[in-house]
């Protein structure tokens, strides 16, 4: 049997709260090259405190809601273990190749706490564009 | 909507011209704008989302740890210090953003005079998440593995301390520290060990016998008095661990005694008797159980809920030993052997051996609503199996 262990933290400090933003559907990349550094939307809010998120060609509405439970995000962590000596310094990477995966133990810490989300459910609105405005 | 600007970052310009192309004014919106775009780490880092309950969230912000404990042939659970909950993934049709820089209104200062873009990176994403469901401990595999070796004398020794039995069962410490004292489990040179059942009534024979002769109340056993009477038989350790098992102990200037408990010497001797053949007529073994008993103590049928069944229906009236913690952990699995022990069971006999498998808030009632079917019975509510079995 494999034991785990789930650490509030690397370091002890109390973990930061982080914000869920939730949509309906996916979202895929424009040019299929993967979503990493991409533009995802512009996040607003209304003077009245209402979410609207502008992703592509719609706008969507949303609202805020405070979750009945909350949720941890886990970080999978390999410790690299010296011979008898404990756990070496962190590796937050992958683990190595191989021959080094017997002396990693795996283990999660938790990166954020969310006790707060955006949902965003309603059908977006397509923003309709005679002419792109020059910048 | 224009393409963005060199680094993925939108300007400010960028950020007006699409309000004002989506036709939405300045002036009915807060001045922070989050351009939300996806880190660089969003697909290579391992991550995942897991629920937490109120109880959990403050385990961890008190900066205790939770372990996940994985059986190969098994779904994994995790468990905090004295909880065991399922894993179980929850799959949604949504995507799911973790954004570390969002603010929400409320967190806005809106002191600036014009409108503000920051850019905000989307930390991971995921459409699933763990579901967390408290659930009974597996125990029986801690039962079965101290069984590997019993405690019958020095002369053997142990096999697991208590990390080696956190490696192989899926429940949190407390639960298994709760577990080791109801099977009178004892630690020896750091090892845990179950006692073997008969030496476990030699022990208790020794102090009740002791008890006799001595002319002790069972409520007054004198620890001192027992260790150098019993020491030459058996280790002082053991003879304590007996006191420990079946009595309460108190100290009164300065010494230290036991209460005998009458249920469970009583509950032990039943044990030991029962265990020499298969039935007994009901009422000899009763006659041979009270004259077993400490002088001052009083059998009752009741003290063997859960390890012994009485049977009404035949002639002469019989009883043969049935220990709950002999059968299946697994619910239907027990309903099933139950059935096929006895066709027909009253909800008083039936109770003690399901009691055990309820979870959190459920009651046996609900369980024999869901797992058998009642009928009535000259007059009393019986229940049987669902489906035919064969007995």
């Amino acid at each position: 049997m494999v034991q785990i262990v789930v650490r509030g933290s690397v370091d002890g400090s109390s973990a930061p709260e982080w914000l869920l933003v939730e949509l309906q559907g996916e979202v895929v990349s424009r040019h299929n090259s993967g979503l990493a550094g991409n533009v995802m939307g512009d996040l607003l809010y209304t003077k009245e405190g209402v979410p609207l998120l502008i992703v592509g060609h719609h706008i969507l509405y949303g609202k805020q809601v405070k979750l009945e439970k909350h949720f941890a995000v886990l970080t999978k962590r390999y410790d690299r273990l010296q011979d008898g000596n404990g756990v070496d310094d962190d590796v937050t990477q992958a683990p190595m190749e191989t021959e080094q995966s017997d002396s990693t133990s795996k283990s999660y810490y938790v990166s954020a706490i969310i006790r707060r989300k955006l949902i965003f459910k309603t059908r977006p609105k397509p923003i309709i564009t005679n002419v792109p405005k020059k910048v | 909507v224009n393409p963005p600007s060199e680094l993925n970052m939108r300007t400010l310009e960028e950020v007006q011209a699409t309000l004002q192309i989506a036709k939405l004014k300045e002036e009915d919106l807060q001045k922070t704008v989050h351009c939300l775009s996806f880190g660089e780490n969003v697909s290579s880092a391992d991550y995942c989302l897991v629920e937490l309950d109120d109880t959990l969230c403050k385990h961890i912000e008190a900066g205790q740890s939770l372990v996940i404990r994985g059986d190969k042939d098994e779904h994994a659970v995790l468990c905090s210090g004295d909880q065991t909950y399922d894993l179980k993934i929850a799959d949604t049709s949504n995507l799911l953003l973790f954004v570390p820089g969002c603010k929400t209104p409320d967190q806005l200062t809106n002191s600036q005079d014009s409108c503000q873009v920051v850019h905000t990176p989307i930390w991971g994403f995921c459409n699933s998440y763990w579901e967390l469901r408290k659930r009974r401990p597996k125990l029986k595999k801690l039962t079965k593995l101290l069984m590997e070796n019993p405690y019958e004398g020095p002369a053997v020794g142990g096999q697991y301390t208590m990390p080696d039995l956190l490696e192989r069962i899926q429940a949190s410490e407390e639960e298994i520290k709760i577990h080791l004292e109801t099977i009178h489990a004892c630690q020896i040179d750091g090892y845990w060990r179950v006692l073997d059942f008969d030496y476990e009534m030699k022990l208790l024979g020794h102090v009740t016998q002791l008890v006799d002769s001595e002319s002790w109340s069972f409520n007054k056993v004198s620890l001192q008095t027992s260790l150098e009477e019993l020491a030459p038989l058996e280790p002082k350790e053991m003879i304590e661990h007996c006191l420990n098992c079946y009595g309460k102990r108190y100290t009164e200037n300065d010494k230290v005694f036991y209460a005998l408990h009458e249920d469970k010497v009583c509950r032990g001797i039943a044990l030991m008797l029962l265990q020499n053949a298969v039935k007994f007529n009901l009422r000899e073994f009763q006659e041979v159980w009270q004259q077993s008993v400490p002088e001052g103590m009083s059998t009752r049928l009741d003290q063997l809920k859960s390890v012994a069944l009485v049977d009404r229906m035949s002639r002469p009236e019989t009883i043969c030993l049935l220990r709950v913690e002999d059968l299946s952990e697994d619910t239907l699995e027990r309903f099933n052997h139950l059935f096929t022990l006895r066709e027909k069971w009253t909800e008083e006999d039936i109770t003690p051996y399901i009691q055990d498998l309820c979870g959190e808030k459920q009651t046996t009632g609900a369980l024999l609503t869901k797992y058998a079917r009642s009928s009535t019975q000259n007059g009393i509510k019986v229940f049987n199996s669902r489906r035919p079995l064969a007995t």
